[in-house]
């Protein structure tokens, strides 16, 4: 899934700033599931934001939507006829629902609230980890399922480096360290001879060839 | 100043199994002070959501109090150390808009008191308090729900 | 043909071979490489300079490499793949080897969350293994990545470094063999201080054949002062410091520790002359040039062998 934060509430209201009438859209999917921009997390924010501009005397009207996908047209089209009601659009979606907005409704300022931080996993409740980089060249097979690109603090394909001491990463002393999880796992599974290979280096132009990637399906198209 | 001279709104979102006759008990004060104070039982206090402290706040309380049952008495196990977090998260929210985190507070049952939950409530509105009305609060309606939920 | 590299051709004349290393400094006055140079001269085979060392900037070690060549020493560049992509990288191997540098070590070097610009992009497009793999691709076939061919390869020496000291121990070893089937020639250890640990190392090692494919350097580092010694211990990534070392510099009077961190030194290089499969020893006195030449007599070293 995408994760992401909320941006600090004083970086909001100077994107804002300009604007009285405000809606705060959330999205039902994947900053929902990371509780960063679900139903509850756009009502926490619009209350907030109303609150913060009676405090200051502003006269602002915030009202609030969440739409079970940003990124999908069917989903979006839910805001017609709604948008032209606010000056503004304050995205709780991640960066791609905030770019689907706004490409949907030309015109429209459309805001993000959060900061889109990666794709990763709920290892535990309110607990989040980065595991993919989406490189577009997947290589776990190779690494006993631990990306080294995402995982590794240096991306190295022939960890690990001498940064390496008791299990943990020398930049984080609370990270694992991914060349160890990679060693362990492959050991279990009896594919240390994986690790005799010397792997080239990667072909990044799958994940930034020519700017940004798409995929076409004619199958899926209309 | 005192809450109860300043007359101060006060919420009180607790767990009901700090008081068998909630209800009743309840009521008695809801009739004597009306819209002053607000009562939000709750199975446990574990069900507390950051949300529910704001939209308190946002819809006229001026101080808001989460009572949750003594250390280790949660018949959920770990309702009450829930509900000290989302308190906790709400706070720093409030924080960062330049509301005093003290209008959400934390109360602790006390293991073997049998204090009723109008007892205690009536203890919160003979409290100092070093803040005056909530200049955050909202007199007129919630605008929010003017919004159809998609 | 006689190659230009002194340290290449000590190491292949057999004699154990020392290597001092040299940091750039934090500014463009080129006097104290220089300075530094002269401190060296004769007392070491090549000089090694630092890539940018725990990512704080400094001046380019290309640059400090031409500076100490022109002194007349042997320099030996470190590339760093933290802050090129493989296009700075196979360009700035074509551009030292027409300086007339002659020796290369290929590491990925300390992440730029510990230096001065902990903001920047760490780049690793490529890791030490493959920029070593990359090296010798170009200077043996001719070709840079992808396969395109170059007009005139490059002349360069290939050294890694290994860190007998990091985890997991026991891959340690295996990870040399790596460097080595990559293509590395010669290899700079991480600080001894744990010898019972390095000779351990050794000896898979040598079960896997490997010190008679490369030339092993055991990485030296005189301890300036019990204080060094402990922030070593904790502060230093991939470091490893026994207690019994830490506890002997501080059993000594502040104002001779230096004199004992020489002499822990000096008994280290002895062990590494006598372990089997080391070939020479690689002294990164840190800030502490003036030290190396007395480090060098005293441990026997000198006169440097005429190669």
């Amino acid at each position: 899934m995408i994760t992401a934060e909320r941006k600090p509430l004083s970086e909001i209201k100077e994107m804002i700033a300009p604007y009285k009438k405000i809606l705060v859209a959330g999205c039902g999917s994947c900053v929902a599931e990371c509780a960063s921009g679900g139903e509850k997390e756009v009502g926490l924010l619009a209350s907030a934001l109303r609150m913060d501009a009676k405090m200051e005397g502003r006269r602002i009207e915030v009202n609030e939507i969440t739409l079970d996908r940003q990124c999908v047209y069917e989903f979006i089209d839910q805001l017609t006829g709604l948008v032209g009601q606010f000056d503004a659009i304050l995205s709780l979606g991640c960066g791609a629902g905030v770019q689907a907005l706004a490409d949907v409704f030309a015109g429209v300022i459309i805001l993000p609230a959060l900061n889109t931080t990666f794709i990763g996993q709920t290892k535990e409740a309110g607990l989040w980890i980065e595991n993919c980089r989406a490189c577009g060249d997947c290589k776990l097979g190779y690494f006993a399922a631990v990306c080294p690109i995402t995982r590794c603090a240096k991306g190295l394909f022939n960890g690990p480096c001498g940064g390496s001491k008791d299990g943990k990463c020398e930049t984080d002393p609370d990270a694992p360290c991914a060349w160890q999880l990679i060693i362990e796992r492959l050991d279990k599974a009896g594919r240390l001879d994986l690790l005799q290979n010397v792997y080239p280096p990667a072909d990044w132009s799958k994940q930034q060839g020519k700017g940004p990637r798409k995929i076409h399906r004619e199958d899926q198209s209309i | 100043m005192d809450q109860k001279s300043a007359g101060l709104n006060i919420t009180i979102f607790f767990c009901q199994q700090l008081d068998a006759n909630q209800d009743a008990n309840r009521r008695v004060l809801e009739r004597e002070l009306g819209s002053r104070i607000k009562f939000f039982p709750l199975p446990c206090s574990g069900r507390i959501e950051p949300l529910h402290l704001l939209r308190a706040l946002e819809t006229g309380a001026d101080k808001v109090y989460l009572i949750i049952c003594p250390e280790g008495a949660c018949r959920y196990h770990e309702g009450n150390l829930r509900a000290r977090k989302r308190l906790a998260f709400a706070q720093g929210l409030i924080e960062e808009i330049g509301l005093e985190p003290q209008r959400l507070e934390l109360i602790q049952a006390i293991q073997g008191d049998q204090l009723t939950i109008n007892e205690r409530a009536r203890e919160f509105l003979a409290r100092e308090t070093d803040f005056g009305p909530n200049p955050a609060k909202n007199s007129v309606e919630r605008i929010a729900d003017s919004v159809q939920k998609a | 043909m006689k190659t230009d590299s002194r340290l290449k051709r000590v190491l292949e004349k057999g004699h154990f071979a020392v290597t001092a290393e040299c940091g750039p400094p934090k500014g463009a006055d080129p006097k104290v490489i220089k300075s530094k140079g002269k401190i060296l001269k004769g007392f070491v085979d090549s000089v090694n300079v630092t890539d940018n060392q725990t990512g704080v900037v400094r001046l380019s070690s290309l640059a400090a490499c031409v500076l100490l060549k022109k002194e007349g020493l042997d320099p030996v560049l470190q590339m760093t793949t933290r802050d090129r992509n493989r296009i700075a990288l196979q360009s700035d191997i074509l551009g030292a080897s027409a300086l007339g540098i002659r020796n290369v070590l290929c590491l990925s070097g300390d992440h730029q969350s510990f230096g001065n610009q902990p903001q920047a992009k760490g780049v690793f497009d490529v890791d030490s293994v493959q920029l070593i793999q990359l090296v010798r691709q170009m200077r043996d076939n001719g070709v840079i990545l992808g396969g395109d061919k170059l007009s005139e390869p490059p002349r360069l020496f290939i050294g890694a470094v290994a860190n007998p000291f990091a985890d997991p121990f026991a891959y340690r070893a295996i990870r040399l063999g790596k460097k080595v089937a990559a293509g590395a020639e010669f290899i700079q250890t991480q600080c001894i201080y744990n010898l019972t640990r390095f000779n351990e190392w050794m000896d898979k090692v040598r079960d896997l054949g490997l010190d008679e494919k490369v030339y092993i350097l055991g990485g030296i580092t005189p301890l300036k002062s019990a204080r060094m010694a402990e922030f070593m211990s904790k502060q230093v990534a991939g470091m490893d410091v026994p207690d019994e070392i830490i506890n002997r510099m501080k059993s000594i009077p502040a104002r001779e520790q230096r004199q004992e961190g020489l002499k822990i030194a000096i008994e280290t290089i002895q062990a590494l002359k006598e372990a089997q499969g080391v070939h020479g020893v690689h002294i990164m006195a840190i800030e502490w040039e003036e030290a190396v030449p007395q480090l060098i007599e005293a441990a026997k070293l000198f006169p440097r062998p005429q190669v």
